[in-house]
């Protein structure tokens, strides 16, 4: 009677400990989940880098200028889907893009710097 | 306007064509002041008053609106900076030379002002005023290259 009272409670300990187990992955899969996904792009020696990107919806991408000259980032299209004010050296610009599709750029005060966001 | 420029700079198109515009109007000036002094003062006139009010017309459709989005906000914050300092110092003495011209016009060539604000020793204003306006435009170039052509400042 004890022994099986024993093996009950271990196998009872065993369950709790699996299913917190279980539960604390399925928390990391929501985490992963949830955390937008991002990417960068750098502005330096008049242009960006990389200068086409291919990014999964709903992504979030970050100009910087590394520059010492001040920038533009602009999109191509009409209406004008982004559009950053001048940027200094060392500011940043970003915008999610929320549906899929091409998205040309370029810098408004330099227009020979151009780029592109392709957006999966 | 966003188009690319044509003088193989970084410049937009509307940059390079103001640029040039600008150079052309300082030698105009040049030119105007080669008439009178061939005492032919009514082409003078015609001249410099062309040059004068192409200007405004510059200032105030492209200079500002430029003026007003890229450099404005960053002053004086970023006044150690050269291209916004180049650019203030254009942009200030440049409404200086202008406001003379205009001034000067208006004197020399209408009935506009009343007489006690109209100027009287022409020559000397003239003189100066295209002198400021020659510094102006040499600061206009400086501001154009260190925008558009900054290797030209790299050692």
């Amino acid at each position: 009677m004890r022994r099986n009272l024993s093996v009950v409670g271990m196998a009872s300990v065993l369950m709790l400990g699996a299913g917190l187990w279980a539960m604390g992955q399925n928390n990391l899969v929501a985490n992963a989940q949830q955390k937008p996904a991002t990417a960068e792009v750098k502005i330096d020696n008049f242009s960006f880098s990389p200068n086409e990107l291919t990014i999964p919806t709903g992504t979030t991408v970050t100009w910087t200028n590394r520059d010492d000259i001040p920038h533009t980032v602009v999109s191509s299209d009409d209406p004008k889907a982004f559009k950053s004010k001048v940027l200094d050296t060392d500011e940043k610009f970003a915008f999610t893009f929320s549906k899929p599709g091409t998205y040309p750029y370029f810098c408004s005060v330099h227009p020979k710097m151009v780029g592109k966001v392709v957006v999966q | 306007m966003f188009n690319e420029g044509f003088l193989g700079t970084a410049a937009p198109f509307i940059a390079d064509l103001i640029l040039l515009l600008e150079i052309g109007m300082g030698m105009g000036l040049l030119a105007g002041t080669w008439l009178a002094r061939k005492k032919r003062f009514r082409l003078h006139a015609w001249c410099q008053s062309a040059v004068v009010l192409l200007n405004l017309a510059v200032i105030a459709l492209v200079m500002m609106p430029s003026f007003h989005a890229r450099v404005l906000p960053r002053i004086p914050a970023k006044m150690g900076k050269a291209y916004y300092s180049l650019a203030t110092a254009h942009g200030l003495l440049g409404i200086a030379a202008e406001v003379v011209a205009l001034y000067i016009l208006l004197s020399a060539g209408t009935q506009l002002l009343p007489q006690k604000a109209r100027i009287t020793r022409y020559k000397a204003w003239m003189r100066r005023t295209l002198v400021l306006w020659w510094v102006v435009l040499l600061l206009g170039i400086m501001t154009y290259m260190r925008w558009y052509a900054p290797h030209f400042f790299q050692t």
